[in-house]
């Protein structure tokens, strides 16, 4: 569940503990400077945050941008309402009310539960839909169905109203009044935050990561990003539903249009300026567009007369007119958007700056690991694989063999085939026919994920890492997946891979920071800490120099070794690949025309006239 | 029998006006990858124009040039304060971006101008009707109906004709490879906008003719169907655009007389959850696009 107790769960929940502390703290100093109306401003503040961290568990760990999560807090804060007020109270407002609702009257708190479970059926049921639609990190149609979720559950609201008391009466109730105490929201905001942390640094959340840093690289490690997402949908809306339940108790009332555009847009510009990726980013997000907010509110309401100059006709008139609140928020996302995407904290963590100010570091890498013996018994076949794009014939009838003891290398001119190859063994590319069999097992027409969970486990050519995750974070995504899918195998030891790699030095460097020989060892490790049976290696030497060639060589033995996973390597640089295989397939025109040892393939004349013949050539 | 053709030839009129939204929303998805939800803030820019332009007495004879015209500055304005600065960004920030665009631009309208609809006079002739058997046909419709016609006509041949039209349909086929085969990005871009400026403008003019009113929020429901239209007929396929823009027409008339009173006020929603659907069995829409990542 969390790869490390004390990072990722003593300090997220130490930290969260501080966040709620300081959050609150904030709150109580604003609404004692401020009295009056400010208390008011702060119990909604309070409440907003906890909405706010609901969306940021969804939007900031899948990177999907809902529209639709105030949709599910309408149904909850409907739900919540039609449980929680008294008969009496609903006789009047909603006398026809169906499903026998009028009678139903329940305690506030269970209410509440009540509304969870509701809005959990629906988010199960949308969810459905977005893993259909094929949602991507940040795809266009599952934010338009969230967009629609939005809009569906407002026009019900308005046009149900023997449920909902429609569009102008609303319903409204005295449940004892109404929220007349702030321990309720004390309660649930304070879990909010320790779900939102607790759930990124969990498995789930760290996988949902990773496939919104890259769809298909997660994939190709195992990951499922479609269960994350929809793990990550449902926690999200546990948490907008109690949100939307307090926002409802605490008004005394709802109405359609209470959750709806302007409660979305109000969220998500908290959101995106605190910074939709970080948890600590969300609450000060909550904070400064809540006082901006008012700031805006006021100036535009009286102008310089705020600060008590009481500048008549002052010059910033112009600016200063009611409604210049909502030119603030408009202006808020729009700025934010252009000059800086990630917001005010990007992804930035209290609890994780404390872990690397406070944490133990050890401070010299682990004694190197003894390599895993292969067993042998798991032998890949892929027989008679044939490829057709449209009418042009990528692959025809290939057959490829690879025992774990060995390093086999497929070779060939550019457009032989061979990355089609990689695509077909690891269920990228649909092969027309032929089979792809791993120890006995047939894998073709298995899903990516599936069969990188099987053991086969590709870099890419145009190497793929989870740019903003750190290289330990890189790294820890693949063992993540092997302790939950390859528990036959040895679990890979992620510090032990890390020093093996060289990248110890570099360990809590974030990806996209690292040179590019380093990168690609990055991807080595990453590939191999899912104790794969074979790693399949697309290039791995693309764009190195010699020298780098020749590491990578001794690299990529060691980590295979390390793993005990036999390799299959696909390559144009012929000095690589002779100098690490045991065995070469030659392809050319999507056809293997000669196999053999380094030695026998550079003898052989076919090879020479269609691959060394032509590049000696040109 | 009679029934559905009225429908259809409703359908028809109400589908022009989404279609010739749609295929603006489609057009710059093509170059930028943007789902333009700031589309809908030209029919607010113009639906101001109009609402000053109209009080000050003007006729809707120069209304219709001046309409077209605002809608087109607007689009190339919004084009270069805003998208011209996220080119290239994921998709996150440029959803946003453009929600952002019609939260400034319907707050600037609150702020100067103020909440409420504001209405002005249309057209007389835009009530008329006259019959042809038992159909009632109105005259709106039949101009609507010819004009959209015309417009996609002139716009398949600048596709088609033009240097303009070839390097807009490569750059929708495939940006990266367009700009490599020399198509210039910022030119491209900019005519993209006006373009789409120009459709919206159109489709401006008959909206405005027939709602009669704008306010700051006016741009929502032009916006939602140009750009439901758009995902019906599949993002990115200008066809699909025009076809889509159609559909949503008929699906909507139809549903409008075909469901039961109890919901027919619905409708909105009854489309929102059709398209939901169309989503989640049908992602690529209509006509599908085939795009392919390389690995």
């Amino acid at each position: 569940m969390f790869p490390n107790l004390r990072r990722d769960v003593v300090f997220p929940v130490f930290g969260s503990v501080i966040l709620f502390a300081v959050f609150v703290a904030v709150g109580l100093a604003y609404q004692s400077q401020f009295s009056g109306a400010a208390e008011r401003l702060v119990t909604f503040a309070l409440i907003d945050a906890i909405l706010v961290l609901g969306i940021q568990i969804y939007v900031g760990n899948t990177g999907i941008l809902s529209f639709g999560h105030i949709g599910f807090g309408a149904i909850a804060g409907y739900a919540f309402a039609l449980f929680a007020i008294s008969p009496a109270e609903k006789l009047k407002r909603i006398p026809d009310a169906p499903f026998g609702l009028l009678d139903v009257s329940v305690g506030p708190w269970m209410a509440v539960a009540v509304a969870v479970g509701v809005t959990l059926v629906v988010a199960l049921i949308v969810g459905v839909g977005l893993a259909r639609s094929g949602a991507e990190s940040g795809a266009v149609s599952a934010t338009v169905i969230t967009l629609a979720l939005l809009f569906v559950t407002h026009e019900v609201a308005r046009n149900w109203p023997d449920l909902t008391g429609g569009d102008r009466a609303g319903l409204s109730f005295r449940i004892g009044g109404t929220l007349d105490s702030r321990v309720p929201i004390y309660i649930a905001l304070l879990a909010a935050i320790v779900v939102a942390r607790l759930y990124a640094q969990s498995r789930g959340g760290r996988l949902a990561v990773a496939a919104r840093e890259d769809d298909l690289a997660a994939r190709a490690m195992g990951v499922n990003p479609l269960v994350q997402q929809m793990v990550a949908l449902l926690i999200s809306v546990v948490v907008v539903s109690v949100g939307a339940s307090l926002r409802v108790y605490e008004n005394g009332s709802i109405l359609p249009r209470d959750m709806f555009f302007n409660l979305t847009l109000v969220t998500l510009v908290m959101l995106i300026v605190g910074g939709r990726r970080s948890v600590t980013g969300a609450l000060v997000g909550v904070a400064v567009i809540t006082v901006g907010r008012e700031v805006a509110r006021k100036l535009g309401q009286d102008g310089f007369e705020l600060f008590g100059i009481g500048l008549d006709g002052a010059p910033l008139d112009w600016i200063f007119r009611e409604n210049l609140k909502s030119v603030f928020m408009g202006v808020s996302m729009l700025g934010f958007m252009i000059w800086r995407p990630a917001g005010l904290l990007d992804d930035w963590e209290l609890d994780k700056w404390l872990h690397g100010k406070l944490g133990r570091r050890s401070a010299s890498p682990p004694e190197s690991l003894p390599p895993v013996e292969p067993d042998d018994s798991s032998v890949l076949v892929a027989q008679g694989v044939d490829v057709a794009f449209g009418g042009f014939q990528a692959l025809i009838d290939v057959d490829v063999e690879a025992a774990r003891s060995e390093v086999v290398g497929v070779i060939g001119p550019n457009g032989a085939g061979k990355t089609t190859l990689l695509n077909v063994i690891t269920g990228l590319v649909e092969s027309n026919s032929g089979s792809v069999v791993l120890g006995g097992t047939d894998l073709s027409a298995t899903r990516s994920f599936k069969i990188a969970r099987s053991g086969l486990v590709r870099t890419f050519q145009n190497l793929r890492l989870f740019d903003s995750l750190t290289v330990r974070e890189n790294v820890e995504v693949s063992y993540l997946v092997a302790a939950a899918h390859r528990r036959h195998r040895p679990p890979p030891d992620v510090d032990g891979l890390i020093a093996a790699a060289g990248l110890w030095e570099q360990r809590d460097r974030r990806a996209r920071e690292l040179d590019y020989g380093t990168s690609r060892r990055l991807e080595l490790a990453r590939a191999a800490a899912t104790a794969p049976a074979f790693l399949l290696l697309d290039e791995p030497t693309s764009g190195m120099s010699d020298s780098e060639s020749l590491v990578m060589v001794e690299q990529v033995r060691q980590m295979a070794g390390l793993v005990g996973a036999g390799v299959v390597v696909i390559d144009h640089d012929l000095n690589f690949i002779i100098g690490i295989c045991d065995r070469i397939y030659c392809l050319d025109c999507g056809q293997v025309i000669a196999e053999g040892t380094p030695a026998e393939i550079q003898a052989d004349p076919v090879v020479q006239a269609a691959y060394i013949g032509s590049t000696a050539e040109g | 029998m009679t029934e559905l053709l009225q429908n259809l030839i409703d359908g028809l009129g109400r589908g022009s006006i989404y279609a010739l939204l749609a295929l603006g929303v489609a057009v710059i998805f093509g170059v930028m990858h943007l789902l333009n939800f700031a589309h809908g803030e030209l029919i607010t820019v113009s639906g101001y124009a109009s609402f000053w332009a109209l009080g000050a007495g003007w006729s809707w004879y120069v209304m219709v040039p001046l309409i077209v015209a605002v809608s087109v500055a607007t689009s190339l304005l919004i084009e270069r304060v805003a998208f011209s600065r996220v080119r290239g960004a994921d998709d996150f920030t440029l959803l946003l971006t453009s929600f952002g665009v019609h939260f400034v631009v319907s707050a600037i309208f609150l702020l100067y101008v103020s909440a409420s609809v504001k209405t002005f006079p249309r057209p007389t002739w835009v009530t008329n009707t006259y019959a042809v058997g038992s159909l009632r046909i109105e005259v709106f419709d039949t101009v609507v109906i010819v004009v959209t016609v015309a417009t996609l006509v002139a716009t398949t041949l600048i596709l088609q004709r033009t240097t303009f039209g070839l390097s807009l349909r490569a750059a929708a086929a495939d940006f990266d490879t367009a700009r490599l085969m020399g198509v210039r990005s910022n030119s491209v871009i900019r005519g993209a906008f006006a373009l789409s400026g120009v459709l919206a403008g159109i489709a401006s003019v008959f909206w405005l003719m027939r709602s009669g009113s704008t306010s700051p929020t006016a741009g929502i429901d032009p916006m939602l169907k140009g750009v439901l239209a758009a995902l019906i007929g599949g993002l990115g396929s200008l066809r699909g655009a025009v076809l889509g823009g159609f559909t949503l027409g008929l699906a909507e008339v139809i549903l409008r007389s075909r469901l039961p009173d109890s919901v027919a006020s619905l409708t909105e929603g009854v489309v929102f959850l059709l398209i939901a659907l169309l989503f989640i069995f049908r992602p690529q829409g209509l006509i599908s696009v085939p795009h392919a990542e390389r690995v």
